[in-house]
């Protein structure tokens, strides 16, 4: 099993979702609403560029020392889902946007 | 197979069906046959012209109106009817209401439907939703119908973006005045009624509730704050008036009043004890000037109104409460909300060998009918019917108040999916045992129809 569990932290990255309720968001809303929640997740090995592998270099050599940066590409939604629409516990309406990735990609 | 047997059936003429009502055809189906005839067409361009900005009697004193109108009822476009959704409805009524206007005596107080009649039942909805239930195994007593029917809306693509659609524009502020746009916002509604399948539709719009919470996110659905109310409640025959001058509010309202009429031919009190069909003309009229909508937040009686009363109606305040009346104290509308809430539904022609008869209540010899069981509009203005949800949940409640309730046995109505579930008439305290009297010899009458 610990390589199953090896061979799934090693997926490529993708879009996958959630059934969650508002208020699990975080977002402060206090609903009982189910909503789908799409996110990105997997690894982007595949995806590493010229770019990553001499920034990578630049690092080691100390040229870039106080900067953040990141020298491996990210699994991140392209695009956004649609908005998304509840009732609250109050009895109001409210809508979100972007609240899900509807896209994803090593960027 | 309808269509092979009317083409097998030879006694019966061109365009009827077997049973000898004409098939209709669409408007726009029949504006174009009759633009292919030379004759029918230049009558039709003389009908239009002669409707254009006048009223019925000042067209029909022109002879010309006249010998066109009785040479179009001849025509594919007199008995032509739309669907609910077609493309190019507004156009199919433009022409619907082109000639029938003409044909009705002015000012009807129920106009014929210009939609097709709805021959499908509840039940192939609830298959459909069935498969919700199936996915959801946290479903209980205690859960919220009303919240079950937000999350499946929530979970199909197509319904959560018409929603959100219509949710965003109803509750969107224009300025400190305005507090929505109404025309927006109802054009959204129709969008998703009209765009989103009814098994997601009516999940949302006719919920069973047991607590406020429930109801109250019932009476939500549509946002009434924009859709529904306003600072203004206007007479309801002005209301009807404003509704007519569009030909498709005109419309959704005739079929309205085609599929909902209280009728105490049937079981349900609904025109061919057709459910499917009053919800789906129910919430047709939902966008539209006559939008309804449940009064208040209450779970035990269901209230459905048009924004408008009857105050200001001078000498037409019957014709007024008539009106108001086929919403907030329909038997049959109510029949068929709770009835999609229990998830039952009248099953006329059971697929089951055995025949319903076997469990009939045991009544004498079923008595005549008595003399005044034909004035509907007694038994209508004293009788509130109802479903009756679930007996063994109900039961002690109802025993301990006065109301008087009868409880039809489950064969009686044959119910698709949940079999236990029965139907009850009962009524508001005042009167009851009068009425209780005369209904119960009616019962076994209206049962064995059935079962023939």
């Amino acid at each position: 099993s610990r390589r199953k569990r090896a061979r799934a932290r090693h997926k490529p990255c993708a879009l996958k979702e959630l059934e969650v309720s508002v208020s699990e968001l975080g977002l402060g809303y206090e609903s009982d609403e189910t909503v789908l929640f799409r996110y990105c997740s997997g690894t982007c090995e595949a995806a590493v560029r010229s770019y990553d592998l001499s920034l990578k270099s630049m690092r080691s050599r100390r040229k870039i020392k106080k900067e953040k940066v990141r020298a491996r590409p990210c699994c991140r939604p392209l695009a956004y889902d649609d908005d998304v629409s509840f009732l609250d516990a109050y009895n109001r309406y409210y809508t979100v946007n972007e609240l899900s990735a509807k896209e994803c990609g090593c960027v | 197979d309808e269509i092979l047997r009317s083409l097998a059936g030879p006694p019966s003429p061109p365009g009827q069906d077997p049973h000898g009502w004409r098939v209709p055809v669409d408007c726009v189906r029949a504006n174009e046959l009759c633009a292919a005839e030379p004759s029918c067409s230049s009558r039709y361009r003389t009908l239009r012209q002669c409707l254009a900005g006048r009223d019925r009697n000042t067209m029909l004193a022109n002879k010309e109106c006249q010998a066109a109108l009785e040479v179009l009822q001849e025509s594919p476009l007199y008995d032509c009817r739309c669907k609910r959704g077609m493309k190019k409805e507004l156009q199919c009524l433009q022409i619907y209401w082109s000639i029938h206007l003409g044909l009705t005596e002015g000012e009807e107080f129920y106009e014929a439907s210009p939609y097709e009649p709805v021959t499908s039942r509840l039940s192939d909805i609830f298959r459909l939703a069935s498969i919700f239930s199936g996915m959801d195994p946290t479903t209980n007593s205690k859960s919220n119908h009303c919240l079950d029917a937000a999350k499946a809306c929530n979970l199909n693509d197509n319904c959560k973006r018409l929603r959100s659609g219509y949710i965003s524009t109803c509750s969107k502020e224009i300025s400190a005045t305005e507090h929505c746009s109404r025309r927006k916002c109802h054009k959204a509604l129709r969008q998703f009624f009209d765009r989103v399948p009814s098994e997601y539709t009516y999940r949302l719009l006719f919920c069973s509730c047991k607590d406020q919470a429930c109801a109250e996110r019932r009476r939500q659905t549509i946002v009434p704050s924009c859709s529904y109310e306003d600072k203004e409640k206007p007479n309801c025959l002005d209301l009807r008036n404003t509704c007519r001058t569009d030909h498709l509010c005109r419309s959704r309202l005739a079929d309205f009043h085609a599929n909902c009429q209280a009728s105490f031919q049937s079981l349900t009190s609904c025109p061919g004890d057709n459910y499917q069909a009053c919800l789906g003309s129910y919430a047709g009229l939902i966008g539209f000037d006559m939008t309804p909508n449940y009064v208040d937040a209450s779970t035990t009686s269901i209230t459905i109104s048009p924004w408008c009363s009857c105050k200001g109606s001078g000498n037409m305040e019957e014709e007024c409460e008539k009106f108001l009346r086929d919403f907030t104290e329909n038997p049959c509308l109510r029949n068929a909300i709770q009835a999609f809430g229990n998830g039952t539904d009248v099953n006329l022609s059971p697929k089951n060998p055995s025949p319903p008869v076997t469990l009939l209540p045991k009544t004498e010899k079923s008595p005549a009918l008595p003399d005044d069981i034909n004035d509907s509009n007694t038994m209508y203005d004293t009788s509130v019917i109802t479903t009756c949800t679930s007996v063994q949940e109900h039961g002690s409640k109802l025993n301990k108040s006065k109301e008087q309730s009868l409880c039809y046995s489950e064969t009686q109505l044959t119910t698709d999916i949940m079999p236990d579930q029965k139907t009850f008439v009962d009524q508001k305290a005042g009167g009851s045992r009068h009425w209780a009297g005369r209904i119960l010899p009616v019962v076994p009458i209206l049962l064995l129809k059935l079962a023939l």
